[in-house]
């Protein structure tokens, strides 16, 4: 069944239709062809095709039956390492099916992990390695413990280049019937920070407005999934309405679901760009750092972020 | 002057309201205990929580089964030796004077028994049950405890349910009407509720209200007088000079301080409207949060007694004169705990839609969630999508809202 969804539609599904990665890529396929792997462990940044060439393996390996033989795990969604063994345990139970004698286990995000969960992954790791065997995807490799990286053939893919993402925007936007023109596809790009999924997602949300894809549509899109900035409170407070500004915030944060960490961060970036004097900058970002340092003190984020408003209330009678 | 909860006790079954089947139960004992071939069992173990008919059950049985009742306390039961001479007589008085009457024992409140005070109480029990000639009703609590184990595999056990407050209602009113006392209706339904099954407490309220008229509802008046402790202390402290008498005025509030603390929080803007003050006023609230956030962290209750500080006198003296305040300002109740909620309750659906797509897509639920305003747009750009992704009705709603 063909996905509606662009990023499983054009996933790759063989090895020749991977973009970028290629001596990755052609290392992996001479594991495949020979019917054997070794436990794999891909690093790299998101987005840049971990997942995609482990299905890619199972795919060739075990052709029509790679559903039956293979275990999807996340390690960021699944807390604790007992529901892993559980789930392991139970998959790798059984034999395989088919002419390959293991099975295979995908786990995403292995970095996500403890320490403690390692290190019984690793055990999990050698009582079934008869039957199993696991393929580990992480961002950087140095939070995976050295057991398990000297059980893993390591693989660290890079950024994509620019060039293979033009590559698959333009192979897409084809059979999408679209246009999209180089400033657009640089518009993606940049906003895309190199993930080639989030390339992807960028331009279907982009093409449901429509199909003539421009760089300033990109940025409109772009601009709508963005958090809203924390600088409409702050002009709030400084202008002298706390009331406001304590009710936009509290909007902001429940709305967009955002953190009291990532707010106070996102004011100390604020705070440079405020017409104060360099004095009172000064002031404010010593505030900006009080309050972080009480919120991992406190208890309740918010009171904290409100009198941190008040400080700029304050100063802004100051100005 | 006679209570009325012993005036009142029902004598027949009949009378006994709300527990048809334990009164079934108990029957059916009574019947089976005079004839020898269906007999089963000595005991009866009624048990159920306090007032719901147990004790009064045992004697309306004797007086049904035209016996005499045998009554021991826990306390009775203090021990082996205490038992034997208390109840063994009454037992075989049968074979002195067998003309006499029949008998009842109760042995009433049974989990008063502990087992190291009554040591050998509950195995003496357990052979008096074997060996006696008359009924032994006892009445417990709770009877699920495992020194009672051995009890319960040689007794009848009858469960008494706490009575449905609307019967409870109906066996106050009829009791009211006999006593030509009156009382407000609504009163009497919140009576027959805050009894929670338990119809002695119940009737102890109404006899006790319609000998003070006054007292309207005593529970009515807990809530007001919370609301209004709450409103007059946020006065005080916005209103008044610092004093030393300020320290205590949560004292009188009926809430925790953590909940104080919102209210502080939602009415300061309220009344402290210069920079200076609102400034001030928040910093002591964050001080206050910050040894909340000690006292949880570390389990380091004396920080409390800060906590307070900040909230009373450090808010009251956050005011940028010392003068009195005069006028009336009017305090809001704290919002911002049912907005989070109210915000957690949509954001539900969001977690289950991120969840079917995450998976859907090789990805992990956190980075969904984290991307969720573009992968939204891309789902509601195509029903195609939301069919592929199986998305329920409710989630379809929430996307399209």
């Amino acid at each position: 069944m063909s996905s509606e969804i662009w990023t499983e539609k054009y996933r790759p599904q063989t090895f020749s239709e991977v973009v970028g990665q290629n001596d990755i890529v052609k290392r992996v396929e001479s594991f495949v062809n020979s019917f054997n792997i070794p436990h794999i462990l891909f690093a790299g940044p998101a987005g840049t095709g971990k997942s995609t060439l482990a299905l890619v393996v199972v795919k060739q390996l075990f052709k029509n039956t790679w559903r039956d033989n293979y275990l999807e795990l996340n390690a960021s969604d699944e807390r604790g390492i007992q529901i892993i063994r559980e789930k392991v345990k139970n998959f790798a139970r059984t034999k395989a099916l088919g002419s390959v004698p293991f099975k295979v286990i995908f786990l995403d995000e292995a970095d996500a992990l403890t320490q403690e969960a390692q290190q019984a992954l690793r055990r999990t790791m050698e009582n079934y390695s008869g039957t199993c065997r696991f393929i580990m995807s992480c961002n950087y490799s140095s939070k995976i413990i050295d057991p398990i990286q000297s059980r893993c053939a390591i693989f660290r893919f890079k950024l994509l280049e620019k060039k293979d993402v033009d590559r698959v925007i333009r192979k897409i936007a084809e059979k999408e019937n679209l246009s999209i023109n180089d400033d657009a596809i640089t518009a993606i790009y940049d906003g895309s920070e190199g993930d080639c999924r989030r390339c992807i997602n960028i331009l279907q949300s982009t093409a449901s407005i429509s199909p003539t894809i421009t760089s300033d549509l990109v940025s409109t899109i772009l601009a709508s999934t963005k958090p809203k900035d924390i600088k409409i409170v702050l002009d709030y407070a400084l202008a002298g309405d706390f009331e406001q500004a304590r009710e936009r915030l509290l909007d902001i944060m429940l709305k967009q679901s955002i953190s009291g960490q990532d707010v106070i961060k996102s004011i100390q970036k604020e705070v440079w760009n405020l017409p104060v004097e360099p004095e009172l900058k000064m002031k404010l970002i010593e505030k900006t750092g009080e309050i972080e340092f009480r919120i991992t003190e406190g208890s309740d984020t918010f009171i904290q972020l409100q009198a941190l408003l008040a400080s700029f209330v304050l100063a802004g009678i100051g100005k | 002057m006679q209570t009325w909860t012993e005036k009142y006790r029902p004598k027949k079954f009949e009378d006994l309201r709300g527990q048809d089947l334990a009164v079934k139960k108990i029957q059916d004992f009574l019947e089976n205990f005079s004839n020898e071939k269906a007999k089963k069992k000595n005991a009866i173990i009624l048990h159920g929580p306090p007032g719901t008919g147990k004790t009064t059950l045992a004697h309306i049985a004797s007086i049904e089964s035209n016996s005499e009742i045998f009554e021991l306390n826990a306390s009775d039961l203090r021990d082996k030796k205490r038992l034997d001479e208390t109840l063994k007589p009454a037992i075989e008085q049968q074979s002195l004077f067998s003309s006499s009457k029949k008998k009842i024992i109760l042995v009433d409140e049974v989990d008063g028994i502990s087992g190291y005070e009554d040591r050998g109480g509950i195995s003496e029990l357990l052979d008096l049950i074997s060996s006696t000639t008359y009924p032994i009703f006892i009445t417990a609590n709770d009877i699920w405890d495992k020194k009672f184990s051995s009890l319960r595999s040689k007794c009848e056990i009858v469960q008494l349910k706490e009575i449905e407050y609307k019967v409870v209602k109906d066996i106050l009113i009829q009791i009211l009407r006999k006593e030509n006392a009156f009382i407000y209706n609504d009163i009497l339904t919140s009576i027959a509720i805050k009894a929670k099954g338990d119809i002695r407490a119940a009737i102890n309220d109404i006899q006790t209200i319609s000998n003070n008229p006054s007292i309207a509802n005593p529970r009515d008046i807990d809530e007001r007088n919370k609301e209004v402790d709450i409103f007059s202390a946020l006065k005080r402290v916005f209103k008044e000079k610092p004093s030393t008498e300020i320290l205590s005025v949560y004292d009188s509030v009926n809430m925790q301080l953590d909940e104080i603390l919102l209210w502080i929080e939602e009415n300061i803007p309220k009344e402290y409207k210069h920079p200076k003050e609102i400034y001030r006023a928040y910093d002591y609230l964050s001080k206050a949060d910050l040894f909340k956030g000690r006292i949880y962290k570390q389990q380091y209750w004396r920080f409390l007694v800060y906590e307070n500080i900040f909230l009373s006198y450090g808010i009251s003296s956050s005011k940028n004169s010392s003068v009195p305040r005069v006028g009336f300002t009017s305090y809001k109740r704290p919002t911002r705990i049912l907005s989070i909620w109210m915000n957690n309750q949509k954001n539900l659906k969001k977690k289950t839609i991120c969840s079917k797509y995450a998976k859907y897509v090789h990805i992990g639920e956190k980075r969904a969630m984290h991307e969720f305003p573009v992968i939204e747009k891309i789902i509601n750009s195509n029903p195609a999508i939301k069919k592929e992704l199986k998305l329920s009705d409710e989630e379809i709603a929430y996307l399209e809202s």
